[in-house]
């Protein structure tokens, strides 16, 4: 069975479990994660402050958990890109989500470029052509700032206006996109072309995501008198 | 024996029963007499919701401005510093101390008792 133990980690010589820990690790607690940057190790002696010195011996000391197949020290890989990719994977597909992904980058500098070539002399600067940049501006302009939350109260159950957490605006924003592109599209539009329209559409403040997280927004201005509710 | 700790004649004697002077029993100790090792079991009192003042500014600024985020930057990078130093705060506090109101809740006040148990017996 796939159940977590009780315990996270379990030394094998206390109990000999043949269960599967699902989300907690079973690595011993003085392993460390592993830091696959290349300027922390291109830095002098010298320029190290006291931490990032004991930090380093630590390093030399202690065994180091092995790195996950999507940990990459290219300059090329950025993480919000990885973790929007894996949220667009279907059945483990990862080699179609990537492709899927570089395409839409693709059509999002095809499409500046075509605007930017177009485009009169004095208005060109204001063009933005790195797609890294518009991707991350769009998920940026599509997070929510507050959430709402349900909490029960003398019975009734209250939507409460309540902060968000940074993992959990950047969750919703990439969700809200992936499920607009995915529902509101036409049946042969492809998705990196739908993608690209959204994310360019995000990007200049306007569209269905920026909709749905106004609606949002809406519906907790409407509800902050039960802001009292929380507690935390 | 009924009362735990006192035999039964302790009973007797105190309550007059042999001087013909019955008087209802004074020594009535239901349980034994002397410290348990833990409390019972309160609930503990709700705090406060934290930054609903820079909440209130920052939709009234939405209000004001049909919800677009550019001009309330402001406002929205106040609440954002609110829960930060709120999150910090609830991270720092939650150790063996007392809590904001000057109370410790049933649950560590149980931690520290069984710790430190009552002796009632000699070895």
């Amino acid at each position: 069975s796939r159940h977590s133990t009780a315990l996270g980690y379990s030394p094998a010589s206390l109990v000999p479990c043949r269960i599967m820990p699902v989300r907690w690790s079973r690595y011993n607690p003085s392993y460390l994660e592993p830091d696959v940057k290349k300027e922390s190790y291109q830095k002098p002696l010298e320029e190290l402050t006291e931490e990032e010195r004991e930090q380093m011996e630590l390093k030399a000391v202690r065994p180091i958990k092995a790195a996950p197949p999507t940990l990459s020290s290219s300059v090329f890989s950025d993480p919000m890109i990885s973790k929007f990719t894996n949220m667009m994977m279907k059945s483990g597909n990862k080699v179609l989500a990537r492709s899927l992904m570089s395409q839409t980058l693709e059509a999002i500098k095809r499409k500046q470029l075509e605007k930017y070539h177009r485009a009169p002399e004095n208005e060109k600067e204001t063009i933005e052509c790195n797609p890294y940049v518009i991707f991350h501006q769009a998920l940026k302009n599509c997070q929510p700032i507050v959430g709402l939350s349900n909490i029960t109260k003398g019975g009734k159950t209250y939507q409460v206006p309540v902060p968000l957490t940074d993992n959990r605006k950047r969750f919703l924003a990439m969700k809200w996109l992936i499920t607009e592109c995915r529902e509101n599209k036409h049946r042969r539009m492809m998705m990196p072309e739908k993608l690209s329209q959204e994310l360019l559409l995000a990007f200049n403040n306007e569209g269905p995501i920026i909709k749905r997280k106004h609606v949002l927004h809406k519906m907790a201005e409407g509800n902050r008198a039960y802001a009292h509710f929380r507690w935390w | 024996m009924a009362a735990p700790g006192y035999p039964t004649w302790v009973t007797r004697w105190v309550s007059g029963q042999w001087r013909n002077k019955k008087r209802p029993p004074t020594l009535r100790p239901p349980r034994i007499l002397a410290l348990a090792d833990q409390v019972a079991n309160r609930r503990e009192q709700l705090r406060e919701a934290t930054c609903i003042t820079e909440m209130s500014v920052m939709m009234a600024c939405w209000k004001q401005n049909d919800f677009n985020d550019t001009p309330c930057a402001e406002e929205i990078r106040m609440f954002y510093d609110c829960v930060a130093k709120a999150q910090k705060e609830r991270e720092n506090q939650n150790e063996d101390t007392l809590s904001s109101r000057g109370n410790l809740p049933s649950s560590k006040v149980n931690k520290l008792l069984k710790r430190f148990p009552q002796i009632t017996h000699y070895v």
